[in-house]
């Protein structure tokens, strides 16, 4: 081969060889190496600092405010229930505030004509009193007609003072667990339904329609021993309903009574 | 011949002092500030980048502290508390993130919009002296058990690194997200996000 060739050769691949390669516009540096850049750190966190003092401050104003005109005409129940921190029937707007220890910024109020309703404007983190998370607070002319807590089991309601006590709480906590446990329970899931009545049944013992529902989903869960245990465990619980409120606990529970002791008797025999 | 043995003696060892002088190690004191790039892997220049624009995000602005400032305004002007969880690194480098994780723990405390806790890996330490000066300590001076803050938000994140190479250039990108997740709901309140792009140029010759 002559050498004119060889040259031609090797130049055709050299160009060959730098068409294929990436092609880019040139980079340009954001920052050149060695440069001093000076750290903005502190000149944010002292503006974070001044913006966060004022709000505390003129949060703390708002407070002192709300507080001195809530304590200022508040029934002795009321003013132990703001102390307490907690919500009642009957509290003002500012009393409202002062028991969950909020400013009006986290409240948004709908309604109008004597009858107004408070919500959360922050959904995710709402002001809760020493109970729970309030979801909303009813106002009737100025004063709280009835709120509601935002549960595990859902909203529960508290419309009346009896609403409030631990009886009341339980009650309405072991409401909405059957309420769950019969969702469950429609949906054929009958494990997930007896951990639900079972745990209304400690929040609220002594019920005889919690009684009921656990009788039932162990009989349909073919496990007729606990199943027997339970119905005998309703019937006597009605017993003593009965004799502390004569008459009406019968009427109430008369169809399911009939059906316990039937499913005793089925069970019993199914046994031996 | 005196006098040439004389010179030659000289002239080796006045070699051998430049020889040793110039191998000898040199440091040179330099402001924090200066942004070197030696290697072109992660440096603290980006850790010093991602804590800035962290902190930025984090404490600055509305979406930075509006979340707590919401929360003050809903809870009677109380603090919420924060506590730092894990920051994965998912690139192939050795980042230490305590760095920039101190710088964003430095702000929240120093703005004072958060209350800041220890994290898991810190408070063992704390809850065994506690335990200790139950038995060893007078009375008046113990501190109390059970009265730790329970935080309501926790501060998580993850480094991704993609690289591209080609012949004597590589191109390393690195994303840095930050997540504030609120521990009872789930719910993300904030997200930061910091990205660092780098061409790396090599010769292919070198001395």
């Amino acid at each position: 081969m002559k050498p004119y060739t060889l040259a031609a050769a090797a130049a055709l691949a050299g160009l060959a060889t730098a068409a294929c390669a990436p092609r880019m516009q040139p980079v340009r540096a954001v920052q050149p190496n060695g440069a001093i850049v000076r750290s903005t750190q502190e000149h944010d966190v002292a503006h974070a600092r001044a913006r966060t003092a004022d709000e505390r401050a003129r949060l703390a104003q708002e407070q002192d405010a709300v507080s001195a005109r809530a304590l200022g005409d508040c029934t002795p129940v009321l003013c132990n229930a703001i102390a307490r921190g907690e919500v009642a029937v009957g509290m003002t707007r500012e009393q409202v505030l002062a028991a969950t220890r909020s400013g009006t910024a986290a409240w948004e109020e709908r309604g109008g004509g004597g009858l107004a309703t408070l919500t959360a404007r922050d959904e995710s983190r709402g002001p809760r009193d020493v109970v729970a998370e309030l979801a909303f607070v009813t106002l009737e002319n100025g004063r709280v007609r009835g709120y509601a807590y935002r549960e595990p089991q859902g909203i529960r309601l508290v419309s009346s003072a009896a609403d409030a006590t631990p009886q009341g709480t339980a009650r309405a906590r072991a409401e909405a667990l059957l309420r769950e446990g019969d969702e469950m329970a429609l949906a054929g899931d009958f494990d997930r339904a007896l951990n639900r009545y079972d745990r209304a049944d400690v929040v609220s013992p002594n019920d005889p329609a919690v009684s009921l529902r656990i009788a039932r989903a162990l009989d349909k869960q073919l496990r007729p021993y606990e199943a027997a245990i339970r119905y005998r465990l309703f019937l006597h619980q009605l017993e003593i309903e009965r004799i502390q409120a004569y008459g009406g606990a019968w009427a109430q529970y008369g169809a399911a009574v009939a059906e316990a002791r039937s499913r005793i008797l089925v069970l019993e025999r199914g046994g031996r | 011949m005196n006098t040439l043995a004389r010179g030659l003696r000289a002239a080796i060892v006045t070699g051998a002092v430049l020889v040793s002088g110039g191998c000898a190690t040199q440091v040179t004191r330099i402001s924090p500030d200066q942004q070197i790039d030696l290697s072109g892997r992660w440096n603290d220049v980006d850790s010093r980048q991602v804590a800035d624009a962290m902190v930025r995000q984090s404490v600055a602005g509305e979406t930075g502290s509006g979340w707590a400032l919401q929360y003050m305004q809903a809870h009677g002007g109380r603090k919420p508390t924060l506590i730092v969880g894990s920051i994965r690194n998912r690139s192939m480098e050795h980042i230490p993130v305590q760095t920039f994780v101190r710088d964003i723990e430095r702000a929240y405390l120093g703005s004072g919009q958060v209350q800041v806790v220890a994290s898991a890996e810190e408070r063992q330490e704390v809850r065994d002296e506690r335990v200790d000066q139950q038995e060893h300590a007078a009375a008046d001076t113990r501190a109390r058990l059970a009265r730790e803050h329970g935080a309501q938000y926790m501060l998580q994140g993850d480094i991704s690194q993609i690289t591209d190479r080609e012949g004597g250039r590589r191109v390393v990108y690195y994303q840095v997200d930050m997540t504030l997740v609120d521990l009872e709901t789930n719910a993300k309140t904030w997200t930061g996000q910091h990205k660092i792009k780098k061409i790396v140029e090599q010769p292919r010759f070198r001395l």
